[in-house]
C-alpha cells in the first residue's frame, strides 16, 4: 500500500508550484471574513483588492523555468472581470438587495478568486484527480456566480440552466475517469499509459482498448462541454445572456482558458502517436474536424441574428472556439502556446467589449446592440476604442485578432498534407470568419450609422473601464502591426 | 465473490437512467436526482475497478480517492442547486423546467 500511495504522490507535486492558488485562496478567505466583520468597508473595495491579488498571481506565473500561459491568462481574465464588477456595483446592489444596499454583494467579489485559484491549480494537473477536483472548484463557484442576482429572473434561470447541464457534464467526465482508471490501473496523463491501453493492457485484449477508447470520448465530451463546443454548446447563448455581466466575461474568458488547458492537456499524451496511418490519430482527427467545423458553424452562423449583445458574445464565443480547435488537426508541441496566443487576442477583445457592454447597461439600463446607438456622435473616443476591439474579434488586418485567425488557416493548411481529407475544412472556416464580419460589425453601424434618440445623452465612463478598454484596444493594435514591422 | 462485470453492468444501468431522467423529466428536484445519480454509478465503477485493479487482494487506493472527492462534490453542488431552486420557485412559484422560458433566441 504504500508504494501505491508514493505512486500517488509520485506525479511530482510540489507544494511552493500552488502557492500562487493558496494565496488566493486566503485572499478570498480573508475578504470573506472582512464582509462579515467589518460592515462599514465599502464592498466594491474588495474588487480592487482582489484585482491585485490576481495580477500578482499573474505575475508569479510567468516567471520559473516554465512559464505557465494558461495560468497567467486565467489570473489576467480573473483582475479583468474584477474590476468589470467594480465599476458594475450600480447593478449589482440593484439586483442583490436592491437600491443602493450594499449587503450580501461580498462574495461576489470574493468568489471569482477562488475560481481563479481552481485554474491555476488545473493547468498544472498531471493526473485526472488533481483535473477533476480543480475543474469542480471552478464550475461549483461559476454555479453560484451565475445565480447570483437573485432579484433578476434571467441570473436565476441562467444559474439553474448551467448547474444541469454542468453537473451532467462532470458526470460524463468522472465516469470518463473511472473508465479511464479501470482501463489503465493508473489516473496518470502520459503517453506510456495510453499506449498501454491502446494495446490492450497486460493481456492484449481488444476490450480494454474499446474500454478506454469509451473513456476517453466521455473526457473529451467534459472539456467541450467547458469550451462550448458543439454539440455540447447548448448552454452558452442562455447562461452568457441571463448571467451578471462580470460573471459572463469570467465564463467567457477565464472558464474558456481553462477548458483549452484540459483539452490540450488530455490531447497531450496522444502526441507520439499522430501519425498518419495510426487508427487511433484518424480517429482523433475526424473527430476534431467535425467538432471544429460544427461548432464553427453554429457559433457564427447563429451569431447573425442576436439582436442582444451579450448573447451575441455568447455565440461569438462558440464560433471563436471553433477557430482554436483547428489547432488540434494538427498537434504538434507548440500546441498550448498556439492556443494561449489566439486565447490572449480573444481575452483582450472579449473583455474590452463586456466592458463597453455593462458601461451602456449601467448608463442606459439595455443591453440591447441598440443601445450603443449614437455612441460615435457623443463619445467619439470610447466609440474608436470600442470599434477596435470588435475589429479585433472579427479579425480585420492590422489587429491581433487577424494574426491569431491567421495562424488558424496556417495550422489547416499545414494539416492538409498529412490529412488529405480536410480541406472540406477550409470553406467552412472562410464563410465563418465573413459571417463575423457581419455581425461583430453589426454593433460598430449602431455606435456610427444610427441615430441618437432625444433624451440619450453623453456616457460617462468610470476609470477602470476606461483604462481597461484603453489599454486593450493599444496591445491589439500594437500586437497585430508589430509582427508586420518586425517582417520588413 | 461477485465478478467485476455485475458491478459494471449495474453502474451502466444507473449512469443510463440517470443521464435519461436529466434529458427527460420536467420537475427540476427529479432532474437533480438523477445527476446525482450518475455521479453514484460513476462511483461504483470506480470501487469496482479500484478492487479490480488491485494485486493480492489490496485495492489500488487513487480510485477510492476520487470517489470520496466525487461524493463530496456532489454535496456542494446539491448545496448549489437547492438554494438556487428555492430562489427560482421564490420568483415563478414552480420548479418545472417549462417555466424557463425568458432567455430565448
Amino acid at each position: 500500500m504504500e508504494d501505491q500511495i508514493s505512486t500517488l504522490c509520485s506525479a511530482t507535486y510540489s507544494w511552493c508550484q500552488f502557492c500562487p492558488a493558496f494565496a488566493l485562496v486566503v485572499l478570498a478567505g480573508l475578504l470573506l471574513l472582512a464582509d462579515a466583520f467589518l460592515p462599514k468597508l465599502p464592498k466594491r473595495s474588495f474588487a480592487l483588492l482582489g484585482a491585485l491579488g490576481s495580477l500578482a498571481a499573474a505575475v508569479s506565473m510567468l516567471s520559473g523555468d516554465h512559464p505557465n500561459t494558461f495560468g497567467f491568462l486565467a489570473c489576467i481574465s480573473t483582475a479583468l472581470t474584477l474590476l468589470l464588477a467594480f465599476d458594475y456595483k450600480k447593478i449589482c446592489c440593484e439586483s442583490i438587495a436592491g437600491k443602493d444596499n450594499e449587503e450580501g454583494t461580498g462574495e461576489f467579489y470574493a468568489l471569482p478568486l477562488v475560481a481563479c485559484a481552481g485554474i491555476i491549480c488545473l493547468t498544472q494537473a498531471r493526473d485526472l484527480i488533481m483535473l477533476f477536483v480543480s475543474l469542480e472548484v471552478i464550475t461549483l463557484t461559476s454555479y453560484v456566480l451565475a445565480g447570483y442576482f437573485r432579484r433578476n429572473r434571467g441570473s436565476i434561470e441562467a444559474g439553474i440552466k448551467y448547474l444541469i447541464l454542468g453537473a451532467m457534464s462532470t458526470g460524463l467526465l468522472v465516469f470518463g475517469a473511472a473508465w479511464y482508471f479501470g482501463m489503465t490501473g493508473s489516473f496518470a496523463l502520459n503517453s506510456s499509459v495510453v499506449l498501454h491501453a491502446l494495446n490492450g493492457g497486460e493481456v492484449g485484449s481488444a476490450a480494454i482498448a474499446a474500454g478506454f477508447l469509451m473513456a476517453v470520448a466521455l473526457l473529451f465530451a467534459g472539456a467541450f462541454f467547458k469550451i462550448g463546443a458543439a454539440p455540447m454548446h447548448i448552454w452558452i447563448p442562455d447562461v452568457y445572456q441571463g448571467a451578471p455581466t462580470p460573471t459572463t466575461t469570467f465564463l467567457a474568458v477565464a472558464s474558456k482558458t481553462a477548458g483549452f488547458a484540459v483539452l490540450v492537456m488530455l490531447v497531450m499524451p496522444f502526441l507520439p502517436f499522430m501519425q498518419p496511418g495510426v487508427q487511433i490519430a484518424q480517429m482523433l482527427v475526424i473527430t476534431f474536424s467535425i467538432v471544429a467545423a460544427a461548432t464553427l458553424l453554429i457559433g457564427n452562423l447563429g451569431a447573425i441574428c442576436q439582436s442582444n449583445a451579450k448573447r451575441l458574445l455568447g455565440y461569438s464565443s462558440i464560433g471563436q472556439a471553433g477557430f482554436i480547435l483547428v489547432f488540434f488537426m494538427n498537434p504538434n508541441s507548440a500546441l498550448g502556446f498556439l492556443v494561449s496566443q489566439y486565447l490572449l487576442a480573444y481575452t483582450l477583445a472579449t473583455v474590452a467589449a463586456f466592458f463597453a457592454i455593462a458601461l451602456v447597461r449601467t448608463q442606459r439600463g439595455s443591453e440591447e446592440i441598440s443601445a450603443f446607438r449614437g455612441l460615435g456622435k457623443s463619445n467619439p473616443r470610447l466609440a474608436f476604442l470600442i470599434t477596435v476591439c470588435f475589429a479585433s474579434l472579427a479579425g480585420v488586418p492590422l489587429t491581433f485578432g487577424f494574426i491569431a485567425k491567421m495562424y488558424t488557416f496556417i495550422a489547416l493548411v499545414d494539416a492538409i498534407p498529412t490529412w488529405g481529407h480536410l480541406s472540406w475544412l477550409l470553406p467552412v472556416m472562410i464563410v465563418s470568419a465573413a459571417a463575423g464580419f457581419y455581425y461583430y460589425f453589426k454593433v460598430i453601424r449602431a455606435m456610427y450609422w444610427e441615430q441618437q434618440q432625444p433624451g440619450d445623452k453623453a456616457l460617462c465612463v468610470p476609470v477602470c473601464t476606461a483604462a481597461v478598454l484603453t489599454v486593450s484596444a493599444i496591445a491589439l493594435i500594437v500586437l497585430g502591426t508589430l509582427p508586420l514591422v518586425l517582417a520588413l | 465473490m461477485i465478478p467485476l462485470a455485475h458491478y459494471l453492468i449495474f453502474s451502466g444501468l444507473l449512469f443510463s437512467i440517470g443521464l435519461a431522467g436529466v434529458l427527460v423529466r420536467k420537475n427540476i428536484i427529479v432532474v437533480f436526482m438523477c445527476l446525482e445519480m450518475m455521479l453514484t454509478a460513476a462511483n461504483v465503477s470506480l470501487v469496482a475497478f479500484s478492487r479490480a485493479q488491485g494485486t493480492a487482494g489490496i485495492p489500488v487506493y487513487d480510485a477510492q480517492v476520487l470517489s470520496l472527492f466525487v461524493s463530496g462534490i456532489a454535496a456542494a453542488e446539491v448545496a448549489i442547486g437547492l438554494a438556487l431552486i428555492v430562489a427560482m420557485f421564490r420568483s415563478r412559484k414552480s420548479v418545472e423546467s417549462t417555466e424557463l422560458t425568458s432567455l430565448k433566441d
